[in-house]
């Protein structure tokens, strides 16, 4: 059980510019805490975990482990475990053997090996297949003798990269609540890359968004969701991603089709302050909702879409209409309720479901200037 | 039946030329050679055309095997060629795979140049044989050869090392080993890229030293490859006829099996093609046997082939 600390870290492929895989990372990650990395592919979030493992050099900054710096210490003496995408269990050891063999390298007898290896699989439920080679097990089972094999260890840390990319989608949300749950039952601080947005939310204490090797934001999920730090971090959180549009300002607040959302007076006054004619306004699908022909007095407030797509999931569907801003056609999506979706073709008028849930973001650097 | 082969005629009609080409090439022969080791057939008793002499060779029953397995000198000393052999074969395979896993190992780390290395240590298999066995015969000529010269320079003593002595059987063997490690090297190579880079970081995280990667990771990942390259090798030195004969000619401290096959069926008084033949069938069986054993042990390390 350690805290884990990036201090400044980079690591910078040679080549022609080099790639700064990982940029200056600054992360905490407290005791007994599961940290997720997300972010899309090649932003760096395998590469900043191998650091951590030990098995990518830490070209600059440090990384310290419980307290103690391990940026030049070789993985075997860091007491980290670590589960691979593809597993990578030995083929040629048996799923004991497998699950064993760092306590054998480590010289521990051979009667704690079999008691703490039977053990971690009860936990697991791989009592059965102790004796088979991971060849003759399916990818579901390979994956938890990965986790046994991390678990036997008993590591201060466990990191994960992708351990459940391989997997079926009704099994890996399964997989997922289970490996949240042993966690929350371990109390081993856990460091999970997953470029899943959904696996990053519900699995996470706190989420860490990378890009282009940058951290955008490390916050708890529903901070994430509810306060993104930038306009990358609103558009890949959440699904379907939020409606960004860089739309024109006037004096009260953001100008769409006709209507003026007005904005609060702090962002105002900080768009004011940069002397901004427009601004990158988003608002999620779930906040947007669809106005009956019975509300006339939301008229002013609601702008008109013209429906050009329809996904229906059952219980919620998604409508894509296009809309005008300034003077081009926009596409927004809006969730609405599944049981009376609007039709193809048709024209529709939107509104804001609740104006604290508009957020606004500089045109160019993409910061978030409401509050 | 009838309906069988009316159904499936066009089948056995594909199959015939390859069945009719192997009982030529394979089944006749070999059936032709072990009715001769049950003869007493040799130059003189053989069918001439030229002398328009029929054949008188005899039935003589196992008199062959009777005389080679008793380890006579006159029929090759079996037993002792057969010790040489095993000592050969084995001798050869064990260096060539450990030189060349060796060099594979080097080859396979990132270093600088390695293209040009792996062209070199590719290149005695390149050359001729027969260009290589004359260059190292050179090499090891006792008064002019560059490994005397040196020695002499050293002061060290010169021995003759193609002489009538073992040390000629060391000899050749130094050549074959490294004509073989080429093959040994580029094929284990090819194994240990095939391995996944991520069991040795598991193994690295799991706190493996090198040596234990190297025993828990490249060799069991490497088994399937070693287990068909040293069958192989085996075979093919076990018959390895023309680096010992080429380097060594008719020397007795460098005779094996085949060797001696050769040797009774192309000189000597008289041409003898019955004990020839009998050699012929013995090397074949005890190659049967040996392959019998080592499928055997291998499916037991649940190696599948
Ligand atoms: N050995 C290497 N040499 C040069 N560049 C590398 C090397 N390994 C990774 N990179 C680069 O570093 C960046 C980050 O790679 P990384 O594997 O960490 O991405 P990732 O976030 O894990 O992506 P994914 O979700 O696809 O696994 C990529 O742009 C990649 O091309
Ligand atoms: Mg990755």
């Amino acid at each position: 059980m350690a805290e884990v600390a990036y201090v400044n870290a980079s690591r910078v492929f040679p080549g022609n510019p080099p790639v700064r895989a990982v940029d200056n990372l600054e992360l905490a990650v407290a005791d007994g805490e599961f940290l997720v990395l997300v972010g899309p592919s090649g932003s760096g979030k395998s590469t900043a975990l191998r650091m951590l493992a030990g098995l990518e050099d830490v070209d600059e900054g440090t990384i310290s482990i419980g307290g103690r710096d391990v940026t030049n210490v070789p993985p075997k003496g860091r007491d980290i475990a670590m589960v691979f995408q593809s597993y990578a269990l030995y083929p040629h050891m048996t799923v004991a053997e497998n699950m064993g063999f760092a306590l054998k390298l480590r010289g521990v007898p051979r009667t704690r090996i079999k008691e703490k290896v039977g053990e971690a699989a009860r936990m697991l439920d791989l009592e059965k297949f102790l004796d088979r080679k991971p060849k003759a097990l399916s990818g579901g089972q390979r994956q938890r003798v990965a986790m046994g094999r991390a678990i036997v260890r008993e590591p201060s840390v466990f990191l994960m990269d992708e351990p459940l990319s391989n997997l079926d989608a009704k099994l890996r949300v399964e997989t997922r609540a289970n490996i949240a749950a042993l966690q929350q039952r371990l109390g081993t601080t856990t460091i999970y890359v997953t470029h899943d947005q959904v696996e990053a939310m519900t699995m996470g204490h706190r989420v860490a968004v990378l890009k282009d090797g940058v951290l955008q934001q490390c916050a708890s999920p529903r901070e994430l969701y509810e306060r993104p730090a930038n306009a990358f971090v609103a558009g890949f959180i959440g699904s379907p991603a939020m409606n960004l549009k860089t739309v024109p300002l006037t004096g009260e607040g953001a100008q769409l089709d006709g209507v003026v959302v007005p904005l609060p007076r702090e962002v105002l006054d900080a768009v004011a302050a940069e002397r901004l004619t427009e601004i990158t306004f988003g608002v999620r699908p779930e906040s947007l909702r669809l106005v009956g022909a019975d509300e006339g007095d939301a008229v002013g407030r609601a702008f008109e879409l013209t429906v050009e797509l329809v996904e229906e999931l059952g219980a919620d569907a998604y409508v894509y209409g296009s809309a005008r801003v300034g003077d081009r056609p926009e596409r927004f999506i809006v969730r609405v309720d599944g049981r009376t979706p609007p039709a193809f073709g048709q024209r529709v008028r939107v509104a804001v479901r609740d104006l604290d849930e508009v957020h606004v973001f500089h045109p160019e650097t993409g910061e978030r200037l409401s509050g | 039946m009838r309906a069988f082969l009316v159904r499936h005629w066009y089948a056995y009609a594909m199959v015939l030329p390859v069945v009719i080409v192997v009982g030529v090439l394979v089944l006749f022969p070999l059936a032709q050679g072990i009715y001769f080791t049950l003869t007493n057939i040799n130059e003189a008793n053989i069918a001439n055309p030229v002398l328009d002499r029929p054949a008188s060779y005899e039935f003589v029953g196992l008199q062959n095997y009777l005389h080679v397995l008793s380890g006579s000198e006159s029929y090759g000393a079996f037993w002792s060629t057969l010790v040489r052999t095993l000592i050969w074969t084995f001798g050869c395979v064990f260096f060539h795979y450990v030189v060349g896993l060796g060099l594979a190992l080097l080859i396979n780390r990132p270093v600088r140049m390695r293209g040009l290395y792996r062209v070199l240590l590719i290149l005695p298999w390149a050359v001729p044989p027969f260009i290589s066995v004359f260059a190292w015969r050179y090499l090891f000529n006792s008064q002019y050869g560059i490994l005397n010269q040196g020695l002499a320079t050293l002061g060290l003593p010169t021995p003759v090392w193609l002489g009538q002595s073992d040390l000629a059987l060391f000899s050749v063997m130094v050549i074959n080993i490294w004509l073989g490690v080429p093959f040994m090297m580029v094929t284990l190579l090819g194994g240990l890229q095939s391995i996944p880079h991520e069991l040795y970081e598991a193994a690295e995280m799991d706190g493996a030293s090198p040596w234990q990667r190297f025993r828990n990771v490249t060799l069991p990942g490497l088994r399937s490859v070693s287990s068909t390259v040293i069958l192989l090798g085996v075979i093919w030195t076990f018959n390895l006829f023309h680096v010992i004969y080429l380097t060594a000619g008719q020397n007795p401290h460098t005779r094996i099996l085949v060797t001696y096959a050769f040797e009774r069926f192309f000189s000597g008084a008289t041409r003898d093609y019955a004990v020839a033949s009998t050699y012929g069938v013995l090397i074949l069986s005890l190659l049967l046997v040996f392959v019998m054993f080592y499928r055997r042990a291998m499916r037991r390390q649940g190696e599948v082939w």
